[in-house]
């Protein structure tokens, strides 16, 4: 307060009512509407007085402190300065003034009130500032009065007590547009690492030839990455729904996999399998599926997610081990059937032998004069059946020297045994060896490659008589040979009484390479067991009680039904 | 002494071929026996017999070969011809060395067979024959005296004057 005249400050205080007021209407609006609290006929109180105070401080008297002003008191503060104090009669309308600031302090502190209730650390905080502030308005409130009462002399530092508040307020609000930064910061982060963590797996699904799709199960439309779409060459703006992403796929795989994926959907929780995709331009892929289903809580499947994986050059490679396996069987077997070549001419040599001669006979016979048409007659008919034996022995050969993939079909396994037996026949007849064939009659179907299990029962056949070439007594020249249900399996054994097998060569003797023959790769036995093996059956060895080996091998049973 | 015809045998093992065998020789004139196994032959066999034994060799229990050796234990006088469905070449010269008249093997040619066949029973007869003229000579012999017989072997021997007197 510098001005030198009561006409100047009795205007000078007649206009602070209007600052005040704006600043009263702030406060309020602050505590209102950014800190959401207060009750609203409080703040509405609030402003109608500091209003009131205002129109008072124009319509009554001088201004809203004094109705007159009557002199002006000259104090001298710190650092030399003289500053001008009003005195004079006090305006019974003073009143609505800390009427107003009461008003104000109420609404605040009620305000305060409701923020520590929160119990949130900013708004304990914000209450605990407006504590604060509530108490510096009192002091310059009482100042005020004290001073226009001309009780004690200082400048108005009306506005000294305001200064923390604003300052409360203006951090307050600042507060807030920091943490906004911050967060709009930590945001940008989030949303970088987002993207780089989306990247990353962008990679690594593309290394691993990896697709991504989920399914909605209830509107039947598939959402896939690009990768995916490129697995099933599939465009990337195309719709998919199930019937075309079945489509993608072999159409001998389509049948097992919406079998699949139907049991999925009945109450299964993982799917997988490997199936076949046929691109546009003819190529064929392998594909590992693996998804989950989600089930909404009626128990309705709504949901299915899942993975693509190009697994073409596994299964390639596996195909090939196959076909590698495959051929050292076929070798296996032509081995074998080399060694048997000798009784296998022979068997082909008797009926030709059989029908030149019955043929050159009936030559003869027609060059008499009376030929007896009966007997060539019989002659024909004896021809065509040793013609036919030559062909059944051709055909036996032909199996057993096939080269095919493996064909699995359901099997006899005593028929199997009897067709064996008709290869070896005349063999085991030169070596002098006798076979006693003891087949059980309730044998159930079992499922294989007839060619392999064949080789398998020849070549135990032909190691058992190869045992039991040294043997001396005519007793001891005798294979035998079982079937037997066993229920899960037939199993089926060779058994000799040759010079048996070393304990120690057990196991050995499965091991490829592994031969007690001067002569032989030693590939048989482990062929054998690999074949067995693929047939889901065991194949092993024992020694006799009393003297020769046994080996035994079994096979699982099917229901009987056909593949 | 009275000798049996001269027969033809034919043994194997396999039904089917002995059958056409014997069709054939019958076409061809003869009039063979026929057996399934060497045993069976054996045990037909008249220690006399002659003739022509057509035969197999792989046979189970006795084989063709060791039918042979047997019969020539026995101071068989049959002529064998072998037939077989696979035969090697020092199996024949064994054979051969072991008194066989011919090695055939199977599918055997009509007139292959019975030209060995008809071999056989020439060579077969000339040995008879021979076997006949020194079964006379013998029978001549033993009704000389005991003194005819010393002029006889002076005789052998070239001393005539010893013979004469």
């Amino acid at each position: 307060m510098r001005s030198v005249n009561i006409e100047q400050i009795a205007i000078l205080m007649r206009w602070v009512q209007l600052p005040l007021l704006v600043l009263w209407v702030a406060i309020v609006y602050f505590v209102r509407f950014y800190l959401k609290s207060g009750r609203t006929w409080l703040a509405w109180t609030v402003c109608s007085l500091r209003t009131l105070a205002l129109i008072l401080s124009f319509s009554t008297g001088q201004n809203l402190f004094f109705t007159e002003i009557t002199h002006i008191k000259s104090i001298a503060i710190f650092g030399g300065e003289t500053i001008s104090i009003a005195q004079g009669i006090l305006n019974p309308w003073y009143v609505a003034g800390p009427l107003s600031m009461l008003a104000l302090v109420g609404f605040v502190v009620d305000a305060s009130v409701t923020l520590w209730r929160r119990g949130t650390n900013t708004s304990r905080h914000r209450a605990l500032i407006f504590s604060c502030f509530i108490f510096f308005l009192l002091v310059s409130v009482i100042h005020t009065a004290l001073l226009n009462a001309g009780i004690i002399n200082s400048p108005y530092f009306a506005s000294l007590s305001f200064m923390p508040t604003i300052f409360a307020m203006s951090y307050d609000l600042s507060y807030d547009v920091l943490r906004a930064a911050q967060l709009a910061h930590r945001l940008q982060l989030s949303k970088t690492s987002l993207r780089i963590s989306e990247q990353r797996m962008e990679l690594a699904m593309s290394a691993a030839e990896m697709g991504l799709w989920e399914w909605d199960i209830i509107h039947d439309d598939i959402w896939s990455t690009n990768q995916g779409r490129e697995l099933l060459g599939i465009a990337r703006t195309e719709t998919i729904n199930f019937e075309r992403f079945l489509g993608t796929f072999h159409v001998e795989d389509r049948e097992p996999f919406k079998r699949a994926i139907n049991n999925s959907l009945a109450g299964g929780d993982i799917f997988e399998g490997e199936y076949r995709v046929m691109l546009p331009d003819g190529l064929i892929r392998w594909l590992a599926i693996r998804s989950r289903i989600e089930f909404n809580p009626d128990g309705q499947p709504f949901r299915m997610y899942g993975v693509s994986i190009d697994i073409t050059r596994r299964k390639q490679a596996e195909l090939n081990v196959q076909k590698q396996r495959n051929e050292l069987a076929h070798l296996s077997r032509v081995t074998m059937l080399g060694e048997l070549s000798g009784s296998l001419a022979h068997e082909l040599n008797q009926p030709l032998a059989a029908i030149l001669s019955n043929a050159q006979a009936a030559q003869r016979i027609l060059a008499r004069k009376n030929a007896d048409l009966d007997e060539i007659k019989e002659i024909l008919k004896d021809i065509v059946t040793e013609d036919k034996r030559a062909g059944a022995v051709i055909q036996r050969l032909r199996l057993m020297l096939r080269k095919e993939e493996m064909y699995y079909q359901c099997l006899n396994v005593n028929e199997v045994v009897q067709e064996v037996l008709k290869f070896v026949h005349t063999d085991l007849a030169n070596r002098n060896i006798v076979v006693n064939v003891n087949l059980d009659s309730k044998l159930p179907w079992v499922i294989g490659d007839l060619v392999q299990i064949q080789q398998v029962m020849l070549n135990l056949i032909m190691n058992s008589s190869e045992a039991t070439a040294h043997a001396e007594h005519l007793e001891d020249r005798q294979l035998h040979i079982k079937t037997l249900n066993k229920g899960e399996v037939v199993q089926v054994s060779v058994s000799d009484q040759g010079h048996g097998i070393a304990l120690d060569d057990m196991e050995r003797i499965f091991e490829p390479f592994f031969t007690t023959k001067s002569q032989g790769l030693g590939l048989g036995l482990a062929i054998c067991r690999t074949i067995i093996n693929a047939h889901n059956g065991q194949l092993w060895a024992k020694n006799n009680a009393g003297c020769g080996a046994s080996f035994y091998f079994t096979l699982p049973s099917t229901s009987g039904k056909n593949t | 002494m009275n000798y049996p015809e001269p027969g033809v045998y034919i043994v194997d093992d396999d039904l089917s071929v002995l059958k056409a065998l014997e069709r054939l020789l019958r076409s061809a004139g003869f009039n063979p026996t026929t057996f399934t196994s060497a045993q069976k032959f054996l045990e037909h066999l008249d220690k006399n017999s002659t003739g022509c034994l057509v035969l197999d060799i792989a046979m189970p229990d006795i084989n063709g070969m060791e039918l042979q050796q047997r019969l020539t234990a026995q101071g068989s006088q049959l002529s064998i011809i072998f037939l077989t469905g696979h035969g090697d070449i020092p199996m024949s010269v064994r054979a051969i060395k072991l008194g066989a008249v011919d090695f055939l093997t199977k599918p055997v040619n009509d007139s292959d067979l019975i030209s060995a066949i008809h071999d056989a029973m020439e060579q077969e007869r000339i040995s008879r024959q021979a076997r006949e003229n020194l079964d006379e000579l013998q029978q001549r012999l033993a009704t000389l005296t005991p003194r005819e017989l010393e002029v006889l072997s002076h005789v052998i021997s070239g001393k005539k004057k010893q013979a004469n007197r």
